[in-house]
């Protein structure tokens, strides 16, 4: 992932640290590195200290997550049972029993495999065995696609393996170096009572495992599709009525679906193929997962009655997404709040079904010089626990606008007088100022002299001089 | 019609850490260049600056206001300005206090506290920090503040062109009329220049720790901190002259200055109620008996009367008792001290035993030392045993008390690496990026563009380019306060009515707000007491050989002109031993060819960048050799340049040439010594140019040797070195020689125990040693001591003068151990023998950790057949437990493990992977004959080659150095089992390779041979990385830049 977002590293030593700092831990390294005995678990200084071109960098966990499991639907197609490590993300089992059958080969359906993983920017390295930890440890050692014959290749195989190319906990790892024991047989001979003594638990079931003691069944990834009905017209139908009956009549066929898996209805999406070739996307979600059809409904209608479908519908699809059902136990015996959260959410999601996902938004406070760098807009996804506060009186409101808007050139010395905001508002009589904003010289240099006018008119301008744009403009008024 | 003019009363430095992002000098340059009347230097909490400020406003003479903005304990914070010298003593106290309570790099003071002190100062109490402008009225404080300062207390007014400030001043005005304060107006300075806006705020994030990105509004909004104009601080405040006006008022009074500082330096208790000049001449005499018992010659006498009555006329007399005191408590601790500097030019300092060096018999320069003329402190340096030197400190601060004695400062300031990695961080780039970066960066040079391409980044993004910018502005600028190595004022008045003294971060030290500058320019005395590695060589080894051998040595009872002493120095066999042991040396040596003691004075002071850069080596050694006939440019100059066969050597060689050839008084020619050590900066020579070469030229000396004469000055302007410097390094190399040559086990014992000091690795040490015939025996848990000791050879154990010896070697050096873990381990072995690997464990309570790092050393050798079946036994021992508990027991029977025992390559990479060492061998020993099978050969073997010969050779890298006045000329010193090999890279071959040479610790080299007088040297014109099937570990290279 970290040579995906780095393409120029590719030939460097290069490697992926727990936090973006020199004592940060390698997690994992490529290929170059390795071969500079630059190994997971060091330090990267230390790291650097071995070879000063070594990249690094962080990549979040919940990246790493979500492209563990995007890789896990992409496995999928190659086979119905696939588990992905949960120690270490990037390591996957695919049941390929009985592909024999179907593919001229099992190394060929891993060749198939790793082509399709290589075309999403992976390299893979593919060991097709007979024993869970065997074709591990091949996978960790081997390059392209290994497929063993037979068991006993797999175990001449797997001794061979260095101890250095498994996940070896650093300390573990390096010890076992120094009492001269490089592979996995030199490993497997060592006492089991003695291994376990000085290296602890871990290392035992690697001891374990070598020896083919440890065994433990695939436990393929439980995959929850979405589930889709679909609809097409013969004629084009532009009655959105019978669109809005239709949908009814699919979320009465999925709803004892959803309650069998014990989910709540999420998200809807449709989409809706015009007969001009364009299509249409919607969704929305209710206030709370739920399998409420009327609540559905209701929130269905406010949003068909916001849209316009500009030509006839040739093809319906609607996807429900659901989420495991929360428990609500514990509010039976909660207090009742004087306010009434649940009124809001649905009150919110009306008006999210109405008028847009994006409708309702909160602001919040950012530490910033620049007025605009103050607050920002956010979409609200939950309703905020309500908290008091101190209410300060306010003396005066000043309306922001989002963006300044420019104001007409004008000579600040004219015969009528200063008429920053043209004729009609008549010649500016009152200044506060000048206040002076300058800054983000690192990035995008800004420098603004702001001023409080008063126009003839009598409005209050909040109004600056951009000396880069040389222009003045019209930041906000005071009511 | 010209703007009002007003005085700026709220500046702050670079000295205000991480604050402002000015010099104090560029302040008063900018102030003097704008125009202004005065400007106040109230740096926060501190007056770190004044001293550089009041320097050069001295020089521009330009008026100067001191002052501190202080910080209160609840956090609001008050300007104070001294009026005189009252108020600043008082400063400096109410400073000390809070520093004193506070941690380090904070202060606190109370309300209450500066009312005690109000007097001589004027307080300016403003800004937005103030209590003046909180929401809460400071009704109370108002009060007491006004009660304390009278018409002293004024409001101050602070504008930056911010919105926020108008309600904040609206506030204060209101208060100020309630409370009858008087309106200065002002503005908060951090910069001389606007541009320096951006470092600003690099600062400010460092101080906040926090990047740009996420600093908000902890930097400020604008660039309105600058020193403003007159004219653009007339129309900051246009609506109130009347407050611009009152900041000259306030300058108008203060009157006080730096230079009203009067010093007086601390009188010693005296025994029969004579004063110090009495007893400093009793003392004197009486040094000078002992010194020459067999009579003080008549020279020695009439120079001891000159030097005394100079002495009394300046009124030092209390600060050469002061040494004497501390020298006598030396020797009463049983210290090694010795007084080196400019100090070895007195015969009173050598008659006190203050030094060791006889000036009269040397001829040294008494007006280096000391001058009527220029009336500025004596400088005497004492060079303590390095490990007990602490002990002297803690008698000083006894002595003294806190109040009078206080350790002089030592700013530390960002350079290359620290300032690319702080920048790097603030700008928001990765900090592993930022590290590779600082990696590349030479650690004194310049940040330049090759050095973001090398590291993988485009110099011409306008990150980067601010990267290179920043990086290069921020270099030199003060970070936070240390402490000088060893440097002390000494005030007869308490220190802290001087300059304020806050806590050091070493326990039991405090320091004052000045470092040694700052002290040399207001011409205040400074005690220095520097830690010396090899006086603490000299002192273990004296031990030892009295231990091991029943023989009392000492620095004075060493035999003096011992033969195979100076023909082993004449071979460059030096290696350990004091200032003749570099490579440089080494090398010199061979051709300098030294016979006795004053041959070593000219070696330790001609293979200096100054003689080098001057061009005097070559000649000298010429003359030396005879190849070149010994003249001088003017008979005049006979009696000065003899000595050094008429080529000038010396710092005092330059200024009696100045004196004699030139007719400068002594007093003007320690004026031209200091010039010369200033040139770079204030150009100063220059003012000698004209007057030495002239009036050389006038006494009949050819133009072409006085333009010669004042090229060498330049050279030792900064490089030079004193002929007393040397002559009292020369003594202590001349002792550690003879150690290194009659005692060789004794010598590495003490050196490898005095470690880390001098210019090699231990492991690099030890090799020599065994070439040198020396036995070393590796650490054994059995017999080790902490520290290395020596042992007799044989069955038969005994001292005696001839007693064969061996170096057993110290469990100081198993990477890791603790000395408290090696206590236990001593103490435990000491009630029975370890009979196990378990029963060492559990006796001296060691956990398995340490255990296996004793048995990868090697340590454990008699309870396994090997050091991997002691590996295995260690790794089972568990958690230390207490003693008591006895032997730990194993849970069952455990099956056996068989492991392979090491290789010889294996046995030397453990060594020093586990204890930077090996008794047992080098690591290139056991690669030798694949080394040779590719044609490359050893150290020894290479030195045979014929001069101008190619030759490739392959060792182990452990110096590097790129001397700044060698053209980018890079030395290395390879190392393989039989030797040393000094390998030259001219600069073009250096950029060529200069990744490999930087990085690379064992490195080939393919070059020509230089042969010359026996010195042979390898200059390189490729350098590559050896192939062989086993690569030896990496080695500790010692780079020097």
């Amino acid at each position: 992932m970290l040579l995906r977002q780095h393409p120029d590293w590719r030939g460097l030593p290069a490697a992926v640290v727990d936090r973006d700092k020199p004592q940060g831990e390698l997690l994992w390294v490529n290929e170059h590195a390795r071969a500079l005995r630059i190994l997971p678990g060091m330090r990267y200084a230390a790291g650097l200290g071995v070879c000063r071109a070594l990249r690094a960098g962080t990549v979040p966990e919940e990246d790493i997550q979500s492209q563990v499991a995007a890789l896990v639907r992409q496995l999928s197609q190659a086979s119905p049972r696939v588990e992905a490590s949960q120690e270490e993300p990037g390591v996957f089992w695919l049941d390929a029993d009985g592909f024999e059958f179907l593919y001229p080969s099992l190394r060929q359906w891993g060749e198939g495999l790793r082509r399709q993983l290589r075309r999403l920017g992976f390299e893979a390295v593919i060991a097709i065995g007979f024993t869970r930890f065997g074709s591990y440890a091949a996978a960790r050692a081997g390059r392209g696609v290994q497929a063993f014959e037979s068991p006993q290749q797999e175990e001449a195989q797997l001794r061979q393996v260095p101890l250095d190319r498994l996940g070896l906990a650093p300390r573990v790892r390096d010890r076992l170096a120094k009492l001269g024991l490089h592979t996995l047989g030199a490993f497997a001979t060592l006492p089991e009572g003695g291994v376990r003594r000085r290296f602890g638990v871990e290392a035992q079931k690697l001891h374990q495992a070598v020896r083919g003691l440890e065994w433990a069944p695939l436990c393929p990834e439980q995959l929850t599709e979405p589930l889709v009905r679909r609809q097409l017209f013969e004629l084009p139908e532009v009655d959105a009525e019978r669109l809005l009956f239709l949908l009814q009549s699919f979320l009465s066929e999925l709803l004892p679906t959803l309650a069998q898996r014990h989910e709540g209805i999420a998200r809807l999406q449709w989409v809706l193929q015009l007969e001009d070739g364009s299509a249409h996307e919607e969704e929305l979600s209710p206030a709370q997962p739920t399998r409420d059809e009327a609540e559905l409904l209701s929130l269905l209608r406010l949003r068909f009655e916001a849209i316009r479908i500009e030509s006839g519908v040739v093809e319906l699809q609607l996807r429900v997404h659901g989420v495991a059902e929360q428990a609500e136990q514990s509010t039976l015996f909660a207090e009742a709040p004087k306010r009434n959260p649940e009124a809001a959410r649905r009150a919110f999601a009306q008006l999210r079904a109405e008028f847009g996902n994006e409708v309702v938004q909160h602001t919040r406070l950012h530490e910033g010089h620049l007025p605009e760098a103050q607050f920002a807009w956010e979409v609200c996804e939950e309703l905020p626990v309500a908290r008091a506060s101190e209410v300060r009186p306010i003396p005066l409101i000043r309306r922001i606008y989002t963006p300044p808007q420019a104001l007409p050139p004008r000579p600040r010395h004219e015969p009528d007088g200063w008429l920053i905001a043209g004729h009609r508002e008549g010649p500016v009589e009152e200044v506060h100022g000048p206040f002076l904003l300058s800054g983000g010289w690192w990035l995008r240099e800004t420098a603004r002299t702001y001023s409080y006018v008063r126009t003839r008119s009598g409005r209050w301008l909040w109004v600056y001089h951009d000396r880069f744009r040389r222009r003045w403009m019209l930041h906000g008024e005071l009511e | 019609m010209l703007a009002p003019s007003y005085v700026p009363l709220w500046c702050k430095s670079q000295y205000s850490f991480l604050e402002g992002a000015s010099d104090p000098a560029e302040l008063v340059e900018e102030a003097h260049r704008l125009g202004l009347p005065a400007l106040a230097l109230t740096d926060r909490d501190g007056v770190y600056g004044v001293v550089r400020a009041h320097v050069r406003a001295r020089e521009l003479g330009f008026p100067l206001l001191l002052g501190s903005q202080l910080t209160l304990h609840d956090g609001s914070s008050l300007l104070l300005l001294a009026q005189d010298r009252s108020g600043w003593a008082s400063l400096c106290r109410l400073i000390s206090a809070g520093r004193l309570r506070s941690p380090k790099g904070s202060s606190k003071v109370g309300w209450e506290e500066i009312c005690e002190h109000a007097a001589g100062l004027i307080a300016l109490w403003g800004g937005s920090e103030s209590a003046l402008v909180h929401p809460r009225a400071p009704d109370g404080v108002a009060d007491v503040l006004r009660d304390a300062f009278g018409d002293r207390l004024y409001a101050l007014l602070a504008r930056h062109r911010e919105a926020r400030e108008v309600a904040l001043e609206r506030r204060l005005r209101a208060r100020a009329a309630r409370y009858g304060l008087p309106l200065v107006a002002g503005s908060e300075v951090l910069y001389h220049l606007r541009r320096r806006r951006a470092l600003q705020d690099v600062l400010t994030c460092i101080r906040h720790g926090v990047s740009l990105a996420t600093a908000g509004r902890r930097i400020h909004p604008n660039d309105e901190r600058v020193l403003h104009s007159p004219e653009a601080f007339a129309l900051l405040y246009q609506d109130d002259p009347e407050a611009v006006r009152r900041s000259l008022e306030v300058a108008e009074r203060c009157r006080f200055s730096l230079a009203d500082i009067h010093y007086r330096y601390p009188s010693e208790k005296l025994p029969d109620g004579r004063d110090s000049a009495e007893h400093l001449r009793t003392l004197t005499l009486q040094g000078a008996r002992k010194r020459y018992p067999e009579g003080v010659p008549f020279e020695v006498s009439a120079q001891l009367e000159k030097e005394l009555g100079v002495i009394h006329q300046l009124e030092y007399d209390g600060y050469f008792l002061t040494m004497y005191e501390i020298v006598r408590e030396c020797r009463r601790r049983g210290i090694l001290a010795q007084g080196r500097g400019s100090a070895a030019n007195s015969a009173v300092c050598y008659c006190l035993d203050i030094t060791a060096v006889d000036p009269v018999r040397m001829g040294l320069l008494f007006e280096r030392f000391l001058s009527v003329e220029r009336a500025e402190p004596p400088d005497i340096d004492l060079d303590i045993e390095h490990d007990r030197r602490e002990e002297i400190i803690q008698h000083v601060y006894q002595k003294y008390g806190r109040k009078h004695a206080a350790m002089v400062a030592n700013f530390i300031r960002y350079r290359a690496r620290s300032a690319v990695r702080e920048v790097g961080k603030v700008l928001g780039i990765p900090e592993v990026t930022v590290d590779r970066l600082a990696r590349l960066a030479s650690p004194y040079g310049g940040f330049e563009d090759q050095v973001l391409i090398d590291a993988g980044l485009d110099p011409t993004q306008p990150v980067n380019r601010s990267l290179i910018q920043l990086t290069r502005e921020i270099q030199d600028v003060p970070r936070h306060l240390s402490i000088h190595p060893g440097g002390f004022l000494l005030g007869h008045e308490p220190v802290h009515d001087l300059v304020p003294i806050e806590n050091a971060s070493m326990e039991g030290r405090t320091v004052i707000q000045w470092d040694k500058e700052d002290i040399e320019d207001l011409n205040l005395f400074k005690v220095d007491l520097l830690g010396l590695g090899a006086l603490n060589v000299l002192h273990r080894c004296f031990d030892l050989v009295r231990e091991a051998r029943g023989v009392e040595l000492d620095l004075a009872t060493i035999p003096p002109q011992d033969e195979p002493t100076f023909e082993m120095i004449r071979a460059g066999d030096t290696m350990g031993t004091f200032q003749i042991e570099s490579r440089a040396q080494m090398a010199m040596l061979p051709r300098m060819k030294p016979r006795n003691y004053y041959d070593l004075v000219i070696e330790i002071s001609i293979v200096r960048p100054g003689p080098i850069s001057g061009g005097m080596v070559h000649p000298y050694l010429r003359r030396r050799q005879g190849l070149e006939e010994v003249s001088y440019p003017h008979p005049s100059l006979e009696p000065v340049l003899k000595r050094t066969l008429g080529i000038p050597i010396f710092q005092e060689q330059v200024m009696r040439l100045a004196v004699v050839a030139a007719d400068y008084t002594p007093g003007e020619a320690d004026q031209l010594r200091r010039d010369m050590a200033a040139w770079r900066q204030s150009g100063r020579i220059d003012r000698h140019r004209d007057r030495l070469i002239s009036r050389m030229v006038r006494k009949g000396i050819a133009r072409e040797f006085a333009e010669q004469v004042f090229q060498q000055i330049l050279g030792f302007g900064e490089y030079g070195f004193p002929e007393s410097h040397a002559a009292s390094f020369a003594l202590i190399a001349y002792a550690t020689a003879w150690l290194k040559r009659h005692e060789p086990e004794a010598f590495l014992c003490g050196l490898l125990n005095a470690q880390p000091m001098g210019f090699y690795s231990p492991s690099t040490l030890i090799s020599d040693s065994k070439r040198h015939g020396v036995v070393l025996r590796p650490i054994d848990v059995r017999a080790s001591d902490w520290d290395c000791t020596l042992e007799p050879m044989g069955a038969r154990a005994g001292a005696g003068a001839t007693t064969p010896l061996a170096v057993r070697m110290g469990l100081r050096y198993i990477k890791g151990l603790h000395r408290a873990q090696a206590d236990r381990l001593l103490e435990a072995r000491a009630q029975a023998c370890f009979s196990s690997v378990q029963d060492l464990a559990a006796r001296a309570r060691l956990d398995e950790g340490m255990t296996a790092r004793l048995a990868q050393a090697g340590a454990l050798a008699g309870f396994a057949e090997h050091r991997r079946d002691a590996l295995w036994q260690s790794l089972a021992v568990e958690a230390p437990r207490d003693a008591r508990s006895g032997q730990l027991a194993l849970d069952g029977a455990e099956m056996p493990a068989r492991f392979e025992g090491l290789d010889p390559f294996e046995q030397v990479e453990w060594d020093h992977l586990s204890s930077s060492h090996s008794c047992r061998g080098h690591p290139l020993s056991s690669m030798r004959a694949e080394l040779q099978a590719q044609g490359l050969p050893d150290a020894v073997q290479l030195r045979q080659l014929e001069h101008g010969s190619e030759a490739h050779y392959a060792g182990l890298v452990i110096c590097r150095q790129r001397p700044g006045t060698a053209g980018g000329v890079v030395f290395m010193t390879l190392e393989d089992e039989t030797g040393l090999v000094n390998v030259v890279l001219w600069d073009r071959v250096y950029q060529q390779h200069k990744v490999v040479a930087k990085t690379e610790s064992f490195l080939g080299i393919s070059g020509s041979i230089q042969s010359d007088a026996g010195v042979v040297h390898l200059i390189a014109k490729k350098l590559w990385v050896p192939r062989l099937s086993q690569v030896p570990g990496k080695a500790r290279s010692r780079d020097f830049h």
